[in-house]
C-alpha cells in the first residue's frame, strides 16, 4: 500500500504523534518507519489527495509537533512511496545526507516574512513626491488630455512603485539578516513586495522578533508585515 | 478540523495550523519548499505549479500601467493620508489572503483556484476565525502592530 511521507527525524526523536491525524478524509493514522539512525513519519496514502486546507494543515501540524521535540526535515507536501520498504531503503541509502542536514539544522527554526504596502498610500505618496506624475494625473482628471497620457502616467508610477518597493525590501532584509544564519528570498507574489525566509538559531529568536517588530513599527500602519514562525526549516533542507 | 488546536498568538505558538491566514502565508513553503525525495511519487496536485506564476502586481505591461493610472485618478490627494477607510481596505485584503483583493486583476484565476481549494469546505470555520482574530482589532486600533504581536 502506498504511504504518504511527512518528515524525517533522527530515530532518537520521541515522535509524540498519538493525538494527531494524518492527511485524508477520513484521516489516516500516523506511524513511524525506522531504519538504523533515521525515522520517517508516514501514514497510508489517501486514494485521492488534493491540496485541501485540511490536508495541508495536517501535513504542517505533523511538522510542528515534531519540531517541538527536536530537529525535523519536513518533506514537501504530496510525496508518496510505494510501501514501507521503499521508505526504509531511502532512509538507508541517503542516511549520511539526511543526518548531515539534521545536524546542520539543529536548534534552528525558519521564520517567513511577507510584506505588503497599502497601494493607495503608496500611490498617494508618489503623486505627492513627483511633480511630473501629479501633473499627468491632474491633466487626466481635467478631461482634456491625449489618449496616451494614462499610459505615460501608469508607466511612470509603475517604475516608481517598483523602485520604492525594491528599496523597501532591501532595507527590510538589511534590518533582519544580522540575526539569521541563512536566508532565502523568493519572488513576491500578489500585492507583496517581500517574501523571505530566514533560518534563525533558537537563541537568536528573541532578537530577531524584536527587530521585526521594530521594523513593523517604523514602517507604520500603511504596511502589512506577516511574520510566520517558528516553522520547520522548509526552505533550508 | 484536523489541525492542532492552537490558542494564543500566532507567533508564540506553532503557526501553520493555527489559523487560515497563517496557513495561507506559508502555503508556498509547504508546497514548494521542503525536502524532495525524487524516487518517491509526487501526488498530482492541481495548482502546485500554478502558484509559481502567481505574478506580482508590479509587472511592466500595458494593463498594469492603465490600472495604476486609474488608481491614481481615483485618489483624493486632498484627503488625509490616514483615512480610516484605508485601514479597512488593507484589512480586507489581508483577510482574503494576498492573492485576492487589489491584486486580483493581475493574477491568474488558476492561482485563486488553489486558494479556493485550500479554503474548500471550511468557509464557516474561516469566517469565524478571521472575524475574531486580528482584523477586528486592527480596525479598532490604527496602531495595530503591537496588538498583532501580543504574546499570549
Amino acid at each position: 500500500m502506498a504511504v504518504y511521507v511527512y518528515s524525517i527525524v533522527a530515530s532518537k526523536h520521541p515522535q509524540r504523534l498519538d493525538d494527531l491525524d494524518g492527511v485524508g478524509d477520513p484521516p489516516t493514522a500516523l506511524r513511524a518507519v525506522t531504519s538504523e539512525k533515521l525515522t520517517a513519519v508516514v501514514s497510508d496514502a489517501p486514494e485521492e489527495l488534493r491540496p485541501k486546507r485540511r490536508d495541508l494543515g495536517a501535513h504542517q501540524a505533523v511538522q510542528e509537533r515534531l519540531m517541538a521535540d527536536g530537529t525535523v526535515l519536513p518533506l514537501q507536501f504530496g510525496f508518496t512511496a510505494q510501501d514501507d520498504d521503499e521508505v526504509r531503503s531511502v532512509l538507508a541509502e541517503r542516511s549520511e545526507e539526511f543526518t548531515e542536514r539534521l545536524q546542520a539544522l539543529e536548534d534552528c527554526v525558519e521564520y517567513h516574512l511577507k510584506a505588503a504596502q497599502d497601494e493607495d498610500a503608496l500611490l498617494r505618496q508618489i503623486l505627492l513626491d513627483s511633480d511630473e506624475a501629479r501633473g499627468f494625473n491632474e491633466q487626466i482628471k481635467s478631461g482634456a488630455h491625449s489618449p496616451d497620457l494614462p499610459l505615460a502616467l501608469g508607466e511612470l508610477v509603475a517604475k516608481e512603485v517598483q523602485a520604492r518597493q525594491d528599496q523597501l525590501a532591501l532595507s527590510a532584509l538589511e534590518a533582519l539578516r544580522g540575526f539569521a544564519r541563512d536566508e532565502r528570498v523568493a519572488e513576491p507574489t500578489g500585492n507583496d513586495f517581500l517574501s523571505v525566509s530566514f533560518l534563525i538559531q533558537r537563541d537568536n529568536e528573541d532578537g530577531f522578533r524584536t527587530a521585526e517588530k521594530q521594523l513593523a513599527d517604523e514602517l507604520g500602519s500603511d504596511f502589512d508585515l506577516r511574520l510566520r514562525g517558528p516553522l520547520p526549516a522548509y526552505s533550508f533542507v | 478540523m484536523t489541525v492542532v488546536p492552537q490558542g494564543g498568538g500566532t507567533l508564540s505558538r506553532g503557526v501553520g495550523g493555527g489559523s487560515t491566514g497563517s496557513l495561507y502565508d506559508i502555503l508556498d513553503l509547504i508546497l514548494d519548499r521542503g525536502l524532495v525525495i525524487d524516487v518517491f511519487a509526487r501526488v498530482s496536485l492541481v495548482g502546485i505549479e500554478i502558484l509559481k506564476i502567481d505574478a506580482r502586481i508590479v509587472v511592466a505591461s500595458v494593463d498594469t500601467y492603465l490600472r495604476f493610472a486609474e488608481a491614481c485618478n481615483r485618489l483624493d490627494l486632498e484627503a488625509g493620508r490616514k483615512k480610516p477607510q484605508e485601514l479597512t481596505d488593507l484589512v480586507g485584503e489581508v483577510t482574503e489572503g494576498g492573492s485576492h483583493g487589489k491584486a486580483k486583476g493581475a493574477l491568474s484565476g488558476a492561482a485563486e483556484a488553489v486558494a479556493d481549494a485550500l479554503k474548500g469546505g471550511q468557509e464557516d470555520d474561516e469566517e469565524s476565525e478571521e472575524r475574531t482574530e486580528e482584523p477586528v482589532e486592527k480596525r479598532e486600533r490604527p496602531a495595530r502592530r503591537p496588538v498583532r504581536r501580543r504574546k499570549d
